[in-house]
This record gives structure tokens, sequence and C-alpha cells, in this order.
């Protein structure tokens, strides 16, 4: 027998991957331009054409006029504030999760109660924020917290729990105890699945974070939203949703190319 | 063969008539339970559109806010509407087959600042949280107007004043939780927060043009309108009807106006608060056109809109004129 190794190169498929993505947006362009400007399925104050959306976009990132720029902020505003959230929510995930991994009692009380909350939908967390917060940055970041921890607080506990007992064994065997014992063994062992949780819990904080700016008065991409709700703008509306998936998207695979490094590494990604 | 040729001709001889008369058999009317929009208030109370249409259904539908009004109107479920002038010029510049048929108050709105922030002027507002109903909306373009003639700007224009949105039944709470310190708000809020203790800094006369400007008008799908110009005009003469009522007998428009918030909002809102509200709003039919197209400009000064709608198509007083007529 001999090492079997990949036959094509990855980078190619990736490309490819790449080129059929692109196609498959230029598909959606097109339709979408045949149904709003050619066929005129819609009135355009339902469902305005590519150029309108387009328009509410440069408009929003690069325009000089009174409320342009508009866009350019929420994204600075809703960033920093996922960014925020999502690291105490990282933090607070592991800490947790840690206790729930080591702890029998924790895991069969909390542990339960953790992905019960986690079935609530974000938003429906909001109003009571507001009433606990007030309407300010504290209400939304309470939402990105309590969505992004338990994705993580769950990954890390069951990552841990399920470290194959025969690395644990051999690594006490090799006579490795206490903290060296947690950083050299369980946590390499661990941290595909860890990756995996975090990369969750950046699209429910993401997502909590827009549907908690729709509700409270911050400005941000979900109070974009709103702006162009309020004042008939469908065109602005589409272009805040596209923004917000554009930038999930990107973390998200960002994210993603880390996770399957680490996989890669650990021997986890089967390549035929 | 025959036969279906009867049944064509029949089609097309119904379709005809039907184009030349009215063709709507419902009418439905949308409107919000704000004193603002009084007139509706009392001519569905009183029954005065019910027996304007005769055999034509009405139907109501009450809104929170000219937002969802909009909407509304934009997915074709809403005929004629009382509305802010905001919402109907955006709804116009967004190509919206909207007519602005009547006017139907003006003033109605103040602006009243939290009893321990500090606030007895305008100028005060430096540094400060401003609530509105919504942004966009037209106490959102009134208070922009204000901030600029007293020399203040708002905190997304490079100053220090917050504009943010919260619906008037929550300034109250937002007001006890100290997370605003004024707000600008149509009546009877604007009355009910001075009844708590609350601060009036500018009344509706202050705020802008005297107090004449419009702040609720009827609009109407232009569809409709011409399809039904009958029914256009038997909502006039109703409308017309309920304004009278309001400058010709208060007491009774009070008690009117006060049974029908009380069926849509289940609260029964003190008469007193009722009273003053209703004396800082000024009910008419007339259409202040110069304020109306201001509001335009301020809108596009604000940003919220680029274009503006074209005036001459967006506002249609002929059938009002004619409703007067008789």
């Amino acid at each position: 027998m001999t090492t079997v190794l990949p036959a094509t190169p990855a980078r190619p498929k990736r490309g490819r991957a790449l080129l059929w993505q692109a196609l498959g947006l230029l598909l959606i362009l097109v339709a979408w331009y045949v149904a709003t400007d050619v066929l005129k399925l819609y009135p355009p104050y339902v469902f305005p054409s590519p150029k309108a959306v387009w328009q509410e976009i440069s408009y929003g990132l690069w325009g000089s006029g009174p409320q342009d720029g508009k866009l350019l902020l929420s994204i600075g505003n809703s960033l920093r504030r996922v960014a925020i959230g999502y690291a105490v929510a990282v933090a607070l995930g592991l800490g947790v999760g840690l206790l729930l991994a080591t702890w029998r009692g924790l895991r069969d009380t909390v542990g339960a109660y953790l992905t019960g909350i986690q079935s609530v939908p974000s938003i429906a967390f909001v109003p009571f924020a507001i009433l606990f917060f007030g309407l300010n940055e504290r209400a939304v970041l309470f939402v990105v917290i309590l969505e992004g921890f338990i994705p993580v607080a769950l990954a890390v506990s069951g990552a841990l729990l399920n470290v194959p007992p025969a690395w644990r064994v051999a690594g006490r065997t090799l006579g490795s105890r206490g903290l060296p014992f947690t950083l050299n063994v369980m946590v390499p062992a661990s941290l595909p699945h860890i990756v995996g949780g975090l990369r969750t819990a950046w699209s429910f904080a993401w997502r909590a974070l827009v549907g908690g700016e729709l509700l409270t008065a911050n400005p941000g991409l979900g109070q974009q939203l709103e702006v162009g709700r309020n004042t008939g703008s469908v065109a602005l509306v589409l272009a805040t949703i596209i923004i917000i998936g554009i930038i999930g998207g990107v973390f998200d695979a960002v994210i993603r190319v880390i996770e399957a490094r680490i996989r890669r590494n650990y021997g986890l990604e089967v390549m035929a | 063969m025959p036969a279906k040729r009867t049944i064509l001709a029949a089609l097309t001889l119904t379709l005809l008539s039907g184009a030349t008369a009215q063709k709507a058999t419902t009418v439905r009317l949308g409107f919000f339970p704000n004193l603002t929009h009084a007139p509706a208030l009392i001519g569905i109370e009183k029954g005065y559109f019910k027996a304007a249409f005769g055999n034509t259904k009405l139907e109501t539908k009450d809104f929170v806010s000219g937002t969802t009004l909009t909407e509304a109107f934009a997915a074709g479920q809403i005929d004629i509407g009382y509305v802010g002038p905001g919402p109907a010029i955006n709804a116009a510049a967004r190509g919206m087959p909207v007519q602005v048929i009547a006017n139907a108050a003006n003033a109605g709105a103040v602006l009243i600042a939290r009893k321990d922030a500090g606030i007895k002027t305008f100028k005060d507002l430096a540094g400060k949280k401003v609530a509105v109903p919504s942004l966009g909306n037209t106490q959102d373009i009134s208070l922009r107007h204000l901030l600029v003639e007293n020399g203040l700007k708002t905190k997304d224009a490079g100053g220090n004043v917050t504009i943010t949105p919260v619906a008037p039944a929550d300034v109250a709470a937002a007001f006890a939780s100290k997370q605003i310190d004024a707000t600008l708000v149509p009546e009877p809020w604007g009355a009910l927060l001075q009844k708590q203790g609350h601060v009036l800094v500018g009344d509706e006369k202050t705020i802008w043009r005297g107090g004449d400007y419009p702040t609720a008008v009827v609009i109407v799908n232009a569809k409709f309108a011409q399809e039904n110009p009958n029914l256009v005009q038997a909502f006039l003469k109703a409308h017309l009807q309920a304004i009278t009522l309001l400058s010709k007998n208060p007491p009774a428009a009070q008690l009117a106006v006060s049974a029908q918030l009380q069926k849509l909002t289940n609260q029964k809102v003190d008469p007193r608060v009722l009273q003053l509200a209703l004396k800082r709003t000024k009910f008419t039919a007339d259409l202040n056109l110069d304020a109306f197209r201001e509001y335009g400009d301020l809108n596009k000064e604000a940003g919220y809109a680029r274009t503006l709608p074209d005036f001459s198509t967006l506002v249609n007083l002929a059938p009002l004129k004619s409703a007067r007529g008789k």
C-alpha cells in the first residue's frame, strides 16, 4: 500500500467553484434585471431594479448628500458592536463550556437550559433587553452576547467530552497532568470542534445584532432597514440586506478557511 | 359558439358600464388612532362615511404609523387614507400611485421636554436626545427644520443633537428611565405627557409657520380615484361634514373622537387631555400648498428622498372643490 495523495491539487478546484459562484450571481442579476426593468413584473416601489439598489449602495458608501455615507457609518457601528459582542460571547462561551465539560451536575441542569434558550429566536429577547437596559447599545450587545456564547459553550463542552478516551489514556500514561494535560492534550484534541462552534456563534451573533438594531434606536445596519421602510424606499432596504449578507458571508468564509485548515491538519478533511 | 359570444358580449358590457360609473364595491379606508386623524375617527363613529357610500361597503383599518399605512398602500390594500404629509410625499417620490385630495389637520404637534432635563427653549436641545415617532416621518422632518432654524445640528450631520425614533406610546416610559430628554409628538400624546408634569417647550404655533402647516392629509389611490369619482366625491363630503362638526360643535366632536379612540385602543383618554389636544389642532380641508411643498424640500434636505415628486399630479383638489360646490 502506498500513501494516498490527492490526484489533483486543491487550488484549481477552488477556482472552478468560484467560477460557478460568479456565474450563479450573474444569472441572478440577469433574472432580476429582466423581471424588473424588462418585464416590469412589479412596480418599482415594491421590487426595485438592480440599478436602483446599486444607486442606494453607492450613495450610502461614497455619496456626498445629506444622508449619504450613512451606510458606511452604519457598517462601522454594526461591526464595532458585533466585534465587542462576539469577543465577549467567545470568552464567556469558553469559560462556560469548560465548566460544563468538567462538572456533570452543571451539564445536566444548565446545559439542558442552554439548548432551550438557543431555540428561542434572538429577536424575542429584544423587548426584554430594551426594558432592562434601555434604548441603548447595551440592549443590543446583550442579545448578541446571549446568542453568541451558547454555541461556543455547547461546542467547547461537547468537544472536550468527545476527546477519544484512548488519547486521554495515552496522555496520562505519558505522565501529563494538570494544566499541561489540558493544554497539550485536551485543547488540541477538541480544536476542530470548537472552531465549528465559533463559526456557528458568528452567524448567530450577526443575526442577533441586526435584529436588535432593527428594534432599538441605534444607528446601524438594522436601523438602516427601518429608515428604508419608514421612507418607503425598498431600494435602501434591499441594499442594506445585500450589505448584511456580504459582511456575514465574508466573515463566515474567513472562519471557514481557518476551520478547513485546522481540520486538514488534523487529517479530518478527506480528500478524494 | 353563439352562446360563447353572448357571454363575451355581456362581459364586455359589464366591464364598460363599470368603467363609466364605479368599479369598487368596497372602499378601504386607512387612518391612525391619533388626534390629527380626528375627521376619520368622527366620520366612522358618526357613520358619515357609511351614509355617504350608500350600497358600497366601507372597510376601515387603523395603523400605528405612516410607515405601515404606506406599506399597505403600496401593496394595494388601501384606497383612501389619512396620513402625514411626509409619508405622502415619500410615497409619491417612490412612484406610488398616490394623490392628495384634501387636508385633514394643521399643527397638532408639540415639543415636550422631560421635567428634569432642564430644557426651556429650543436652543437647550443642544447635546440632548430627542425622540420622534419614526425616522423620516412628519415630526422628524419638522424637528430637523426646527434644529436648523435654531442653529443646531444633528449627530449624523456632525452636530450634537441625537434624534431617535420612539413610539409616542413608549415616550412616558423612556422619560421615566431618562433614556430621552425631549420629544416632538402629535396629539394627544403631547397633552398626555404635559399632564404627567413634563414641560411644553414648543407649542403647535412655535414649531413651524405659526401652526399653519399640514400634519395630516387625505390620500387616495390614483387608479381608484380615476375609476370611482363618485365614491371619492362622497367620501370628501363626509370628510367635510366631520370637519364642520369639529369646528361648529367641539363638545360633540370630542365625544365622538373619545368613543372611537376607546373602541380602537381599549383605553379611555382623559377628557381634559383630549380637550387640550383638540384645541391645539386645527382641522381644515384646505391644504396649505406652500407648506406642503416645503415638506418636500425639507425631506430632501434631510436626505430621506433624493427626488421631489411632481406636485402638480400629486395634489388634486378638483374633487374637493366640486364636493364643496353642492
